[in-house]
């Protein structure tokens, strides 16, 4: 196994919050999942209508709709990942283990790619538990699933990798830069669901917008339901929004080396 | 002879700060090297740039005679400061990663883990541990990979007596397994009783370097103390075979020529009708050099700023 991910993979193994935060942030999305199609079927025995569509006739769970729909939801949990990758980056920190590290013999360079591959692993398993749930979902609540149409829109889960992958790298960065594990989680939260909602709402111009970190990460799957109200979705990955997310990974993954590379450990 | 390291002028500053200056340093193959200096006069941050860790403002320097900082460190066991690990890990498993990391077999675990006495408690996490177990596992680690050197940062620090001998022992084992040595500390009592070399370091620079049995000269002090100090001062400042005289708390300390020892001294005294109510011999040590050394280079340092 290639040295650096075994290293890592050392750190996490016997290490209980990893896995209480994995088994957490899977089972959020498995009962996410399981409960939205009862709340459809809720919302139709209730005789409730949405925009003059019965309810559980909405195809959310059905091929090839669903890879669309899934990864859209469970990009609102990637915070869950995002708390553990602060937790490990702070740790080290304050641990003082990424100088023992470096003192041991890391480079600061092999200590950034084995953090990636932590990065790495936390999306891969998100996406291999999405691909899984979206096929048992997509086979169980699709009448009759054509075979052409069950991987028709899986691209979506490529998407879901860098959309997670881009959200912890970013949230690598700020660990680095704050140091302190509360601090930065108060922080991450209040960037990503207060400051730049805010500043964003303000702007409107949509081009503008999509070069914030955070509205680019999830502009890389855009959301889906409007279009059961029968209007126009983005149900592609644009050219320009992969580029911006592209630009971004590039451009945090090459901070976060200039600050290990200058900063006295 | 070879050297182990070979520093250049190396300079740190920390804004206003010049926490080491132009420090110029070669530790020979096989030493024992005690870099003492009081606390505060840079000696992590030396050991900080030598490990790479703090980045230097100046200068340079050359382990091995290689370039490859990274190779360079596998070979060199070290820690810094505090014992640092990952608390919910296993003595071992925080082992493991150090293996890893250096690049050496997991074989030697259990066997370091003995020489330190924590083989008992391979399994149990390093942060039920007591701080005397953890200064155990920091050399355990730096011993993991059997390094060609061992770089340690007061490692004695907050251990008691008998931690302190287990310590100091194993240490001494290493050097005679023919490592290189290099240790950080304040205390003089440290560096004299397991070095072979040191050097004084002093508001971050190096005011002293030589062998530790050079400076344990023939020359040396007496305790005396009498019931009074003014009169056995007076006398003692008449004796001939003294270099100087100088008051100790309740107590003289005289400086005898090579000339002269103890015997003869408490005859002169009774001669001079003083009944010393105390009377003891020290060999003018490393302690009495250290303090030398560090006064003349306070008065320096004071007379420049
Ligand atoms: N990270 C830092 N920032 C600012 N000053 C520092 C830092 N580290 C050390 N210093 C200062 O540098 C000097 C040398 O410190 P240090 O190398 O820790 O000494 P020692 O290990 O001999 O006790 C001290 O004055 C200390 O306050
Ligand atoms: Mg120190």
């Amino acid at each position: 196994m290639n040295t650096l991910l075994k290293i890592e993979y050392q750190k996490i193994k016997f290490y209980r919050t990893f896995w209480i935060f994995l088994g957490l942030y899977l089972l959020i999305l498995l009962l996410v999942f399981l409960s939205v199609q009862l709340f459809l079927d809720w919302l139709a025995e209730k005789g409730e209508q949405i925009e003059n569509i019965d309810p559980s006739k909405i195809p959310l769970l059905q091929f090839p709709d669903i890879w669309h729909n899934i990864t859209w939801i469970a990009g609102l949990f990637k915070i869950v990942p995002a708390i553990f990758v602060i937790i490990s980056i702070t740790n080290e920190i304050t641990f003082n283990t990424l100088r023992q590290n470096i003192i041991d013999g890391l480079s600061r360079r092999d200590f950034l790619i084995s953090k990636i591959w932590l990065i790495v692993i936390l999306s891969a398993v998100s996406t291999v538990f999405l691909f899984l749930i979206g096929l048992i979902f997509g086979l169980i609540y699709t009448p009759s699933p054509e075979f052409n149409d069950i991987l028709l829109y899986s691209f979506f889960l490529i998407a879901h990798f860098f959309e997670v992958f881009l959200y912890l790298i970013f949230t690598f960065f700020l660990g680095l830069l704050i140091k302190r594990t509360g601090l930065t989680m108060g922080l991450l939260l209040l960037y990503t669901y207060v400051i730049e909602p805010i500043i964003t709402f303000r702007i409107k111009t949509d081009w503008i917008t999509g070069l914030f970190p955070v509205k680019a990460i999830n502009n890389l799957i855009r959301f889906p339901f409007k279009k059961y109200a029968l209007r126009e979705i983005q149900d592609y990955v644009a050219w320009q929004d992969a580029g911006i997310a592209l630009f971004y990974i590039i451009l945090l993954i090459s901070l976060i080396y200039l600050v290990l590379k200058k900063r006295d450990l | 002879m070879k050297s182990t390291i070979s520093i250049q002028n190396l300079t740190k500053y920390y804004g206003r700060i010049h926490a080491v200056e132009n420090l110029s340093l070669d530790i020979p193959d096989k030493s024992v090297f005690g870099l003492l200096g009081p606390n505060g006069s840079g000696k992590t941050t030396t050991l900080g740039m030598i490990l790479d860790v703090v980045i230097p403002s100046s200068g340079n320097y050359l382990w091995f005679g290689s370039p490859n900082k990274k190779a360079n460190r596998q070979r060199i066991g070290s820690i810094l400061e505090t014992p640092c690990f990952y608390p919910y890990l296993s003595a071992a498993n925080n082992l493991k990663i150090i293996a890893d990391i250096k690049q050496c077999s997991y074989n030697n675990i259990d066997k370091t883990l003995a020489l330190v006495g924590l083989y008992e408690r391979k399994s149990d996490k390093f942060k039920t541990f007591s701080l005397g177990m953890k200064q155990r596992l920091a050399i355990a680690s730096a011993l993991l990979c059997d390094p060609d050197v061992l770089v340690l940062d007061e490692p004695t620090n907050g251990l008691d007596p008998q931690g302190i001998a287990e310590i100091r022992n194993i240490i001494k084992q290493i050097a005679q397994h023919g490592k290189t040595v290099l240790l950080a500390s304040h205390l003089l009592d440290e560096v004299q009783k397991v070095c072979t070399h040191f050097g004084v370091l002093h508001h971050g620079k190096l005011i002293y370097n030589g062998k530790v049995n050079e400076v344990s000269g023939e020359e040396y002090w007496v305790e005396v103390a009498s019931d009074n100090l003014l009169e056995l001062e007076d006398k003692l400042k008449k004796y001939p075979h003294q270099h100087s005289v100088r008051s100790e708390n309740e107590k003289l300390a005289v400086l005898l020529t090579e000339k002269s020892n103890i015997k003869d001294l408490s005859a002169y005294l009774y001669e001079h009708k003083i009944i010393p109510t105390h009377l003891f011999a020290r060999r003018k040590n490393l302690e009495q050099q250290f303090l030398d050394i560090l006064n003349q280079s306070e008065n320096e340092y004071a007379s420049q700023n």
